[in-house]
C-alpha cells in the first residue's frame, strides 16, 4: 500500500497531527485545548495559503 | 498565580517522573496513562501513530546516524535520528519488520521522512508534557 498525497493534502494533515498535539499539551481545560487545538490549525491553513499565494505573485 | 495547582479530582498517582517519560517514550501516550490521563493518552497515541504510519506510507527513509560527510549534513541526519528514535516503540518495530526504504528522489519520500521525524517530535512534546504532570508542574 502507497499512500500518494500532494504537497497541500500533506500539509493539511502535517497541520492536523500538530495542532492536535499542541492542543493537547499547552491548555488547562479540556475546552481551552479544543479551542486551541482548532486556533493552531486556523494558523496553520492561514500560513499555508498565505506563503502559496505570496510564492505564487513572487514568480509572476 | 502559580501553575501547579490541583484539583482532587485531577490528582497524579505518585509516579517517578522519569519512569513516566521513559513509558512515554517508548509508547507514545502511555506516560499519561500511567498518570490517569486517558484520554489524552488515548489522544497521544493515535496522533503519533498516524503521523509514523503516513510517514511508512509515503515510504519515507529512517535517517541513519552517519560520522561522515559535512557539517550540516551530519547534524541532519543526527537530527533526524533522533526524531526516528523518539517515536520509540513504532521506530523499533518498523526497523524490527525490516522497514528501509531507499532514500530517493521524489515528493512522497520526502514528505514521508518528515512525517516520520515530526511522530517523533510530537512524541516528545508528549513526554514533557507527561514530566510535567507527574511533577505536578501542571494537570
Amino acid at each position: 500500500m502507497h499512500l500518494d498525497l500532494n504537497h497541500l493534502q500533506t500539509a493539511i494533515l502535517f497541520a492536523l497531527v500538530s495542532s492536535v498535539i499542541l492542543g493537547v499539551v499547552t491548555k488547562r481545560t479540556d475546552r481551552e485545548r479544543l479551542q486551541y487545538g482548532i486556533y493552531c490549525f486556523g494558523w496553520f491553513m492561514a500560513a499555508l495559503f498565505g506563503i502559496g499565494w505570496f510564492m505564487h505573485f513572487l514568480h509572476g | 498565580m502559580p501553575a501547579n495547582t490541583s484539583t482532587a479530582g485531577n490528582a497524579v498517582p505518585a509516579r517517578s517522573p522519569w519512569l513516566t517519560v521513559a513509558l512515554a517514550w517508548l509508547i507514545p501516550g502511555s506516560g499519561h496513562f500511567l498518570l490517569g490521563r486517558r484520554g489524552r493518552a488515548i489522544i497521544f497515541f493515535v496522533t503519533v501513530a498516524v503521523a509514523f504510519l503516513i510517514g511508512v506510507l509515503m515510504r519515507g527513509p529512517l535517517f541513519q546516524p552517519s560520522g561522515s560527510g559535512e557539517v550540516l549534513s551530519r547534524l541532519i541526519q543526527y537530527g533526524g535520528f533522533i526524531g526516528n528514535l523518539a517515536c520509540g516503540l513504532f521506530y523499533f518495530l518498523a526497523v524490527w519488520l525490516g522497514y528501509g526504504p531507499p532514500d530517493q528522489a521524489g515528493h512522497d519520500p520526502d514528505y514521508g521522512s518528515k512525517f516520520l521525524v515530526a511522530a517523533g517530535l510530537l512524541n516528545i512534546l508528549g513526554m514533557v508534557d507527561a514530566y510535567e504532570i507527574a511533577t505536578k508542574q501542571k494537570d
